[in-house]
C-alpha cells in the first residue's frame, strides 16, 4: 500500500492490519498548503466518495484513494481554471482508481519472476529495526565468503551492481538475483540465530527460505503451506517472512479451527470473487462450495488453512486451496461420489462443491492430510 | 438468548411461530436455532413455524439438512414447517449443489408462508377461523 | 485485460540513444510548464475540427485535462497502463454518446501535433537538438495514439456484445399472464450459458411478480435432450425453492419417454403436452389457492 498524505475531513484511518512488517509506516498528516486561494475541499468529498466507492468495494482502500484524489487535487488547484474544480476531481478521482488497479497488475505479473522487480530493499530494514547485533552477525558467518563480500559491497560501500557484476564477471542482472537470493538467507539465519534454535527438518531451511525471498513458485515446489502447519518451529518463525511481499490484497488466508472459521472463510472468498465482477449466482456458488469444503476441515482435521487467491491467467479467476494436517481420506474416488457422507449432512460436500466450481482436485494422505484446489473462472473475462 | 447481536428470533403469531435468522449462523449456532425452536414448539403448542432464512446469503448442505431435520421434528410435535425467503441466487445453488426439494416446504416470503400454513391448517380440525 | 506493460517500460527511452537520455525529462518538464496554454491551444483545435460535439464544453475540458496529464506521465514513465485504463474509462464514457473511433483517434493526433509543434517553436533555433527531440518524443506520441485507439476499439466491441447479450435476454421475456402466473416461452437453442440466464431471469421474475405458478413452454426448443432436460430440472427445483410451482408444457411424449429412459429424472417435473393444457392446470392450481386465499384472508 502506498503512503498517502492524510487531508482533513476524510474520516478515520481504518487501513486493515495496521502497518505490516517491513512497510514504511504511513506519512504522518500533513496539513494541506494553506496559502492557496480557499478550497472547500470538504464539498468535494462526496462525489470523490461515490466515484471511488463505485469502483472500489474494500471500505480501507477506498479511504485511502479519497485521500490521494484530494491530494492531488489540492496540489494542482492553482492550475486548476475557477469551476473547474469539480470536474477535475471527478476525472482524478477516475485515474487514482486506474493507477491502483494498474499497480495491482503490474504486481501479479511480477509474482512470478524469479528476479525481484519490487524496488531494492536494505537487506534487513524490516529485521534490523528489532534486531540484536549479535544474531545479525552470527548470521553473516553463515553466508558463504563470495555471498557475504557481494552483498557488503553493495550494501555497505555501495557498490553498484554493474561494477561487481564487472568484478565477477558476470551480469548485473544476474548479480542483482544474487543479490536478493543472499538477502533473503540472511533473514532467515538471522531468525534462526536470534531465536537460537536449529531446524528440526531438512525441509525447513529450504521452507524459510522460499518464504523468505517471496517466491510463491517456490514455496509450492516445497510445499511451504503443509510444512508450515506440520512444523512448529517454522510456523514461528515464518510469520515475519510472511509478511514480505504481502501488500497483496488479492489474497487471503484464514486459519481453520472451529466452525466460525467455516463463516469466515466463505465470506472472505465472496469479497476476494466480488472484485472480479462474477454475477451473484456465481459468488454465491462459490461461497457455498467453500463453505462444503472448509467444514470438512473442522469436521475432520483439528486445523488447517484456506487460502482464497485471485488469478489473471489464463483467464481472471479465483481459486481456492483448502488445507489440513488432518487423517486423510482412505478413498478419494468414493468421497467424490454422491452420497458418500460419514457425518450429519446430506452426503453432498465434496461432489457438490465440485458441481458449484469449474475446476476441482483433491489430494489427500492417509496420515498427512488433504488439500482441495478448487477454481473458478469468469465466464466472459 | 446470548450476548451481542441477535443471531435470530423467533415470536408467536397466533398459533404459528415465526422464527428469522437475522445473520450468516456457523454451525454451532444452527444448531443451537434448531433446539430453540424445537423447544419453543413444544413449549407453545404451536401448530405451524415459519422460518424466514432471507438473510442468509448461503444455504449449505450442513444448514439445508439442520432446516430438513427441524421440518422433521417439528412434524412429529404436530406442527408444520415452511421455509420462506429462499433468494434467487441461493436457490440456485442449492440446486447446483444437489440439494433436492421436495424434503422443504417452501415459499417465497412470510406472508407467502403464512398463507400456506393457513391452509395447511384448515385441513385439520384445529384450525380456527 | 492483456495490458503487457512491464515489457513496455523504458521502451520509449531506449529508442534513443543514451545521451538523450536527458531529452525526454527536459520534454516533460516543458509540456507540464506549458500545460495551460498548450491543453487550450488541443481544446481550440479540437473545436474547430468539429470534434466531440457531442460533449458539453465542460466535459471536453475535464477530459482533456485528464488525457493531457496521462499523455505527459506516458511519455515520462514509458508505461501506458494507466493510459490505457484511463481511455478505456473515458471511451465507457463517450460510447453511449455517439463519439465514433475516428473522433478519438482524431483528438489524440491533434494533441500530438500540438506538442510537436510548442517543441518545434521551442528548439527551432537548434535544428540537430530539435531532430533529436523529436525522435525521441515521435515514437511515444505514436504509441500512445495507438493506445487510445485500441482501447477504445474493444471498449466498443464490448459494449456491442454487451448490447447484443441485452437483446438474446429480451428474446426469452418472462411474461405474466395474470395475477401470481408467469410464462416463459423458450425459443431456440438452449445451451448453458442461455439456461443459466433464463433460470436467473425466472428466479427475478418470481420475486418480483410474487408468483405461484410458473408455466415453462419448450414448443420452441428444437433439440430436447439430456442436457436441456437437466437445465429444466434444475430449473424447476430453484423455482420451488422460491415457492412457485412450475409446469412444463411443449414435452412430446415420445421425447418424455426417451428421457426417462436415459435417467432424466422427470418424476420432480410436472409435465403437459401443450401450453393450453398447462394455462389450464395452472388456473386449477391457482384457483385453489385463490379460493384458500379469501378463507384465510380473516380480519
Ligand atoms: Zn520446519
Amino acid at each position: 500500500m502506498r503512503s498517502v498524505p492524510r487531508v482533513a475531513g476524510g474520516g478515520a484511518d481504518s487501513r486493515d492490519g495496521g502497518s505490516l512488517p517491513g512497510m514504511p509506516a504511513p506519512a504522518p498528516a500533513g496539513p494541506p498548503p494553506e496559502r492557496r486561494r480557499p478550497l472547500d475541499v470538504a464539498a468535494l468529498i462526496p462525489i470523490v466518495r461515490r466515484i471511488v466507492a463505485a469502483r472500489v468495494p474494500d471500505r480501507a482502500t477506498a479511504d485511502d484513494l479519497v485521500q490521494e484524489t484530494l491530494a492531488r487535487v489540492l496540489a494542482a488547484v492553482e492550475r486548476i481554471e475557477p469551476g473547474m474544480v469539480e470536474p477535475y476531481a471527478i476525472v482524478t478521482a477516475r485515474n487514482v482508481v486506474a493507477t491502483m488497479w494498474r499497480d495491482q497488475d503490474r504486481q501479479r505479473r511480477h509474482q512470478h519472476r524469479v528476479v525481484d522487480l519490487r524496488p531494492p530493499q536494505l537487506p534487513d530494514e524490516d529485521v534490523l529495526a528489532e534486531e540484536d547485533r549479535a544474531a545479525m552477525a552470527e548470521a553473516l558467518t553463515r553466508l558463504s565468503e563470495r555471498e557475504r563480500s557481494t552483498l557488503l559491497a553493495h550494501e555497505v560501500s555501495g557498490q553498484d551492481t554493474h561494477s561487481l557484476a564487472a568484478e565477477l564477471g558476470s551480469t548485473a542482472g544476474a548479480v542483482a538475483a544474487q543479490l536478493n537470493r543472499t538477502r533473503a538467507r540472511l533473514r532467515v539465519e538471522y531468525l534462526l540465530a536470534a531465536d537460537r534454535v536449529e531446524p528440526p527438518t531438512p525441509r525447513c531451511r529450504p521452507v524459510l527460505l522460499a518464504l523468505s525471498s517471496g517466491d510463491r513458485r517456490r514455496q509450492r515446489e516445497v510445499d511451504a503451506a503443509r510444512h508450515l502447519l506440520e512444523c512448529e518451529v517454522c510456523a514461528r518463525l515464518s510469520e515475519p517472512l510472511m509478511g514480505r511481499g504481502r501488500s497483496r490484497d488479492d489474497e487471503v488466508r484464514v486459519a481453520v479451527h472451529a466452525d466460525a472459521d467455516v463463516v469466515a472463510a466463505r465470506q472472505a472468498a465472496r469479497d476476494l470473487a466480488t472484485r472480479l465482477g462474477f454475477s451473484p449466482t456465481d459468488l454465491t456458488g462459490i461461497a457455498t462450495a467453500v463453505s462444503e469444503v472448509v467444514r470438512n476441515i473442522v469436521r475432520f482435521a483439528d486445523a488447517g488453512e484456506v487460502l482464497v487467491e485471485l488469478l489473471d491467467s489464463p483467464r481472471r479467476g479465483i481459486r481456492i486451496i483448502a488445507r489440513d494436517s488432518g487423517p486423510g481420506i482412505p478413498d478419494v474416488q468414493e468421497a467424490l461420489r454422491d452420497g458418500y457422507s460419514t457425518y450429519r449432512g446430506l452426503g453432498l460436500g465434496l461432489p457438490g462443491a465440485r458441481r458449484l466450481m469449474d475446476e476441482f482436485a483433491v489430494a489427500s494422505e492417509p496420515g498427512r492430510g488433504t488439500t482441495v484446489t478448487m477454481t473458478k473462472w469468469r465466464e466472459d473475462a | 438468548m446470548t450476548v451481542g447481536p441477535r443471531l435470530f428470533s423467533i415470536l408467536r403469531q397466533g398459533t404459528c411461530l415465526i422464527a428469522s435468522i437475522h445473520t450468516a449462523l456457523d454451525d454451532s449456532q444452527l444448531l443451537r436455532f434448531q433446539e430453540d425452536l424445537i423447544a419453543t414448539i413444544g413449549r407453545d403448542r404451536a401448530r405451524g413455524v415459519v422460518i424466514d432464512v432471507a438473510a442468509l446469503d448461503v444455504l449449505d448442505s450442513f444448514a439445508t439438512s439442520t432446516l430438513r431435520d427441524i421440518g422433521e421434528m417439528a412434524r412429529l410435535r404436530g406442527a408444520a414447517t415452511v421455509i420462506v425467503g429462499i433468494q434467487p441466487d441461493v436457490a440456485i445453488a442449492m440446486v447446483r449443489l444437489g440439494l433436492r426439494t421436495g424434503v422443504l416446504e417452501t415459499a417465497l416470503d412470510l406472508e407467502e408462508g403464512l398463507a400456506l400454513l393457513g391452509d395447511r391448517m384448515a385441513g385439520s380440525p384445529a384450525a380456527r377461523r | 485485460m492483456s495490458t503487457e506493460d512491464d515489457q513496455d517500460t523504458g521502451e520509449v527511452a531506449a529508442g534513443a540513444a543514451p545521451d538523450d537520455e536527458i531529452l525526454l525529462p527536459q520534454l516533460v518538464a516543458h509540456l507540464r510548464e506549458h500545460r495551460n496554454r498548450l491543453r487550450q491551444e488541443w481544446v481550440g483545435r479540437i473545436d474547430q475540427a468539429h470534434l466531440l460535439q457531442a460533449m458539453t464544453s465542460q466535459e471536453v475540458a475535464a477530459e482533456t485535462t485528464s488525457v493531457y496529464d496521462n499523455y505527459v506521465e506516458v511519455l515520462e514513465t514509458g508505461s501506458v497502463g494507466a493510459l490505457q485504463h484511463y481511455a478505456r474509462d473515458l471511451s465507457e464514457r463517450i460510447i453511449p454518446r455517439g463519439v465514433e473511433t475516428d473522433e478519438v483517434v482524431g483528438i489524440v493526433l491533434l494533441l500530438r501535433d500540438v506538442l510537436a509543434r510548442s517543441l518545434f517553436e521551442k528548439y527551432q533555433r537548434d535544428l540537430p537538438l530539435l531532430n533529436r527531440v523529436l525522435d525521441a518524443y515521435e515514437p511515444a506520441a505514436n504509441r500512445i495514439a495507438n493506445t487510445v485507439a485500441g482501447s477504445f476499439v474493444d471498449e466498443r466491441e464490448r459494449v456491442i456484445r454487451q448490447q447484443q447479450d441485452s437483446i438474446r435476454e429480451l428474446s426469452t421475456p418472462v411474461l405474466r399472464v395474470r395475477e401470481r402466473l408467469l410464462i416463459l416461452p423458450i425459443i431456440g437453442v438452449l445451451d448453458r450459458e442461455r439456461a443459466r440466464q433464463l433460470t436467473e431471469q425466472l428466479l427475478t421474475g418470481i420475486r418480483a411478480h410474487r408468483a405461484r405458478v410458473v408455466v415453462i413452454d419448450i414448443t420452441g426448443v428444437p433439440d430436447v435432450d439430456e442436457a436441456v432436460a437437466n437445465h429444466l430440472v434444475q430449473t424447476v427445483d430453484a423455482s420451488r425453492l422460491m415457492g412457485a410451482s412450475v409446469i412444463i408444457t411443449g414435452l412430446s411424449p415420445e421425447i418424455a419417454q426417451t428421457l426417462v429412459m436415459i435417467g432424466v429424472d422427470l418424476s420432480r417435473m410436472d409435465t403437459i403436452g401443450d401450453l393450453q393444457g398447462g394455462l389450464e392446470e395452472a388456473e386449477r392450481l391457482l384457483g385453489y389457492t385463490v379460493t384458500r386465499d379469501s378463507e384465510a384472508a380473516g380480519p
